[in-house]
């Protein structure tokens, strides 16, 4: 392993401020769970390591006007606990469940899991399709982006070098909003997905209908993708059968453009963005598009 | 067994406390003062000739304290439990990417590492050889000089082409496994120390201390008796841990630099360097009668052994003994190769090329079942082997056969009971389809005819009255060391925390011969109770001598000897070792040694068969099948075992149901991937193994047997059969919910889609 400068972080500017002097040349770690691994491999290049996990501005939950902010070094285990989070972050909430394991859960954070930009990072998805904005910050100055325009390939992203993202927020889910997230590993848990997605959709007041459709798929292509097709799919039709679902589900091939790795074939990876796509919506068709309880 | 106090119950680990609290300090967790750190070259290349080692540069390194190549190993530059072929360090050639060319030992682990890279190796690659069947052509690039062939076994009984003819039905299809890693917990580790008497300690966790002894004392030249070995213990070690791994190099760097040296293998250098699981390709053709007879069995193994033969040979022998499963065959043809290749090292693992064959048969038998319209335990039963039948190889079984008490006792579990109320599809989810599957096995116990087999163990009586036990065998995870503590305790007539362990210290404990084998409780506690019965002996003629009465007069109990019908005279066991004390200065110590009883044949040109005694096991799976994903959750699982008399009830369970996960993960998702001899799965994120998130909620572990009267209190041994036959009874359970036949394990979730998508 190669050596590197450690440097901490307590508060926000302060971190603003290192990230303008060393101009790039510095990682930013949250909780670790993925940099630890990329630093033993000898897999960055930065020579500065800048730990923020001890800024407290950058913890914890909270709604206002509706809107659910979760700042970025939340752990995924303090996002489960969170009270009304199953109801009202449900997409995302079950994403996190899938998250790795008990330890990682405890530590992983959900700025780590965005700003690290993999393909496969489990909570991306969910927060595309439930419209998730983030709030990015330098010395000189700050801008919100949509997650969906955050990220440019695998593990890069828009972030200039001296920003920091310090905000994740979306909206709560309403009543008539229902949806899913499921991910397909090699094994129950500590697992990186193969194929994972999320999708969220609001209904009409006519049956089978609905007037907004969002669907995000995982590992199935260089960054996380929007499934626009299948979304407009889902709005242009009404969705009153298992043909149908299958039907629309097949539109996900058009969307994914997956690689063959060590983990699964492309091939496979195709498939199962239809068939994880068809599962989700067959389970919530054959609840009456209901949440499960 | 009503009749004894502590053979049969529960009784916590021994072991327990200093493993759940962290106080046991394992070889990675020792450190000496003045120890330097020592890390390892491996070859670049799968398989290369070697035309110049320069370690000039790494030598110059400031904190480099040596560097060692081919040319510092003072005794045979090889290695290997059957054949020494495997090289401490390469000289002229390497034969796959984990080979070792070359090792520093330096002042700090990172300086370690920095000289390694100096090292540097000029390679001229040669043509790989990566296919096992394609590699016994004749003009086949070879990795040895005397061909790719290490081991053909050919086992011909009757005639298969005249019993194929006379069979209704023959079943003939080829099986693929996987190559399937240790994943111990603790990887390849220990110090190699220089003592001020010249004699050199050697502390890494291993299977069989006397015979690591034996090795290094060849390789390095140096008498056996100037080497102690201390190799309990261990985190884990499945058979991976039989063979040598780091302890030679270890060994030539303390001898160098005259320093302890420090090895800890990465999780990455440990799975790319060391033994796996033989991945097999087996053809068979089974030929049966309308009424389920078997009549003829063909069968073909190519075994892949990788770049050295360590157990291969061994390992194909017990697939070929157990080829055609724990049935009556009369017309049998079993061929078998076990070849080089450049894929990595294959060597000892739980259950020694049995589950390999077993996959097979298993699957053969449930298309059997399946075809003729009889159900899987009477097409079994039909065919079982019983106590003095002759197995398909051909010798008399004449020691306990548990197949018949395995198959009854697999009726009476709950999977076995409910099988027919399964709900086969989710009524919800009707894409969601479970199944019910079973499999039989059987493995043999010790190491066969022609291997000196025997257990030896040594008895100290202690101050307080209680016992030493010093054995050999490492216990690295099974249980062994309660056991043995469970049958001194039983046959010394006191309680079990009177009784202490010692195992795996060529010092301090007796040659027990290697931990494998199923062979620990069986030797091990023979020898234990032989010692037990002089120490009997002895401290009841001085409790005879100190209560003025005769020995034939006393009987023991509790740590006291009392005098038959008058139990308030009695003396206490720390009363007699005061006694000793006073009067010799010392306690008593005895030893028993017990040699294995054999078959009465030898199989011709198949060296080590058969074996002798063998433990029997039925497995069960009740799966679900996600037919969208391919995904498969076994929901839970069953296991009837005869291996003997259960020493411990808790050790029993727990045995069981690792075995059964360990099987699971054959089954379904572990496999080395190696591609062109580059290995593309080196740790936990890619080769994947279960979680407890994957396992099971309940497998029901029943204990059966059929008594074996030469075992200690009747026990013959479990730790390998219970893992063998979980993989087919998985995969048959696959089956029986989707309709599909699983070929080639592991089935993953991609294999199993893409078999339904046909």
């Amino acid at each position: 392993m190669k050596e590197f400068n450690y440097l901490r972080a307590d508060t926000l500017s302060e971190a603003l401020e290192m990230l303008e002097e060393f101009q790039g040349n510095v990682k930013v770690l949250a909780a670790g769970t993925d940099l630890v691994v990329r630093l033993k491999g000898d897999m960055v290049k930065e020579e500065n390591i800048l730990d923020i996990s001890r800024i407290k501005e950058l913890k914890g939950i909270f709604t206002e006007n509706g809107i659910i902010h979760i700042l970025p070094l939340t752990t995924h285990t303090e996002i489960l606990e969170y009270p009304d989070m199953k109801t009202a972050a449900q997409i995302l909430y079950d994403a996190c469940k899938s998250v790795g394991s008990p330890q990682i859960r405890n530590r992983g954070t959900l700025g780590g899991n965005v700003a690290n930009a993999s393909p496969a990072g489990d909570t991306i998805p969910a927060l595309f399709v439930q419209e998730a904005k983030l709030k990015l910050k330098s010395k000189s100055g700050e801008r919100v982006i949509s997650v969906e325009d955050f990220f440019t390939g695998p593990g890069r992203t828009v972030l200039k070098p001296d920003e920091l993202l310090v905000d994740i927020y979306f909206p709560a889910m309403s009543d008539d909003e229902v949806g899913f997230f499921k991910k397909l590993g090699q094994r129950n848990a500590l697992a990186i997905s193969v194929v994972s997605v999320a999708a969220k959709l609001k209904k009409s007041t006519e049956p089978n209908k609905f007037d907004k459709a969002f669907v995000a798929f995982g590992s199935v292509a260089p960054t996380v993708i929007r499934g626009n097709r299948v979304e407009n799919a889902l709005m242009d039709s009404v969705v009153d059968s298992r043909e149908k679902i299958r039907y629309i589900a097949q539109l996900a091939w058009r969307e994914v453009s997956p690689i063959s790795d060590v983990r699964a074939s492309l091939k496979y990876r195709q498939d199962m963005s239809i068939n994880l796509l068809y599962e989700g919506l067959l389970e919530l068709y054959k609840n009456g598009w209901n949440r499960r309880s | 067994m009503g009749e004894y106090k502590y053979i049969g119950k529960s009784v916590p680990r021994v072991d327990a406390a200093e493993k759940a609290t962290g106080h046991i300090k394992y070889m990675s967790d020792l450190s000496f003062p003045n120890m330097l750190w020592g890390k390892i070259v491996r070859s670049k290349y799968p398989h290369a000739k070697i035309l110049k080692i320069d370690t000039s540069k790494a030598e110059a390194l400031p904190g480099v304290v040596a560097v060692v190549t081919w040319k510092d190993v003072p005794g045979l530059n090889g290695f290997g439990i059957v054949v020494p072929d495997q090289p401490v360090l390469c000289e002229d050639k390497v034969r796959y990417i984990g080979d070792a060319v070359a090792a520093v030992a330096a002042e700090t682990k990172e300086i370690a590492e920095k000289a390694a890279n100096l090292v540097e190796v000029e390679y001229e690659p040669l043509p790989l050889v990566d296919d096992p069947i394609k590699a016994i052509s004749e003009d086949a690039p070879k990795v040895h000089e005397g061909g790719n062939v290490h081991l053909h076994t050919k086992i011909v009984r009757g005639d298969v082409e005249k019993a194929f003819e006379e069979a209704d039905l023959i079943v003939e299809h080829t099986y693929y496994t996987g190559r399937q890693e240790h994943a111990f917990l603790e990887t390849e580790s220990g110090v190699a120390k220089l003592e001020e008497d010249g004699t050199l300690s050697v502390y890494a966790g291993s299977q069989y201390p006397q015979r690591d002894q034996m090795q290094l004392s060849r390789c390095l030249a140096l008498n056996p008796r100037k080497i102690h070995v201390v190799s309990y213990p261990v985190g884990g070690a499945f058979g991976g841990k039989d063979e040598l791994t780091i302890q030679p190099i270890l060994g030539l760097l303390a001898l160098k630099t005259k320093r302890p040296v420090k090895i800890v293998l990465s999780r990455e250098e440990s799975i790319i360097s060391y033994w796996k699981r033989h991945p097999m390709i087996m053809k068979y053709k089974t030929g049966v009668k309308k009424d389920g007879t078997l009549v003829a069995n063909k069968v073909e193994i190519y075994a892949d052994t990788g770049a050295y033969a360590s157990l291969g040979g061994p390992v194909l022998n017990l697939a070929v003994e157990h080829a055609c499963g724990p049935y009556k065959l009369d017309n049998v043809y079993i061929d078998g190769y076990c070849v080089y290749t450049n894929n990595g090292v294959a060597g000892a693992f739980r259950g020694f090329g049995v589950p390999q064959v077993t996959f097979a048969m298993e699957t053969q038998m449930d298309i059997i079942a399946e075809k003729l319209g009889i159900d899987p335990i009477e097409l079994r039963k039909k065919n079982a082997l019983r106590r003095g039948d002759v197995s398909p190889i051909g010798n008399k079984l004449t020691t306990s056969v548990g197949t018949v008490a395995v198959l009854e006792g697999v009726k009476e579990t709950d999977l076995w009971k409910n099988k027919d109320k399964i709900e086969k599809v989710d009524k919800e989810r009707p894409w969601i389809k479970r199944g019910f599957g079973f499999a039989l096995t059987y493995q043999g116990t010790g190491l066969g005819i022609g291997l000196p087999d025997y257990g030896g163990a040594v008895l100290r009586f202690r101050e307080d009255g209680g016992f030493i036990v010093g054995v050999g065998i490492v216990d690295y995870g099974q249980g062994t060391g309660t056991s043995y503590a469970q049958i001194v305790a039983e046959a010394m007539k006191c309680p079990v925390n009177k009784v202490s362990v010692i195992l795996g210290d060529t010092d301090l404990t007796a040659d027990s011969g290697p931990t494998s084998a199923s062979r620990g409780v069986y030797t091990g506690g023979r020898a234990a109770i032989i010692a037990s019965k002089r120490m009997m002996k002895i401290l009841k003629e001085k409790a005879a001598e100190l209560l003025s009465v005769s020995p034939e007069d006393l009987e023991a109990e509790g740590g006291y000897f009392y005098v038959k019908n008058q139990p308030d005279v009695s003396i206490s066991y720390d009363k007699i070792a005061m006694e000793f004390l006073k009067t010799s200065g010392h306690l008593p110590q005895t030893e028993g040694y017990f040699l294995m009883p054999i078959a009465d044949i030898k199989i011709k040109d198949a060296f080590g068969l058969p074996h002798h005694i063998f433990a029997y096991s039925g497995h069960l799976a009740l799966v679900e099948v996600n037919t969208l994903t391919g995904q498969t959750k076994v929901l839970e699982g069953a296991e009837v075992v005869d291996g003997g008399i259960v020493v411990n009830r808790q050790g029993f369970e727990a045995q069981v149901e690792g075995g059964y996960v360990m099987g699971m993960g054959y089954g379904l998702m572990e496999d080395v991937k190696i591609e062109k001899g580059i290995f593309k799965t080196v740790n936990f994120s890619t080769y994947i193994i279960p979680t407890v998130k994957d396992a099971p909620k309940r497998i029901q572990t029943v204990p059966v047997h059929d008594p074996e009267e030469t075992g200690p209190y009747q026990a013959k041994g479990i730790a390998e059969t219970v893992m063998v036959a979980t993989a087919p009874a998985i995969t048959n359970a696959i089956h029986s919910a989707t309709g599909i036949r699983i070929f080639k394990i592991p089935a993953t979730s991609e294999l199993i889609y893409n078999l339904l998508k046909e």
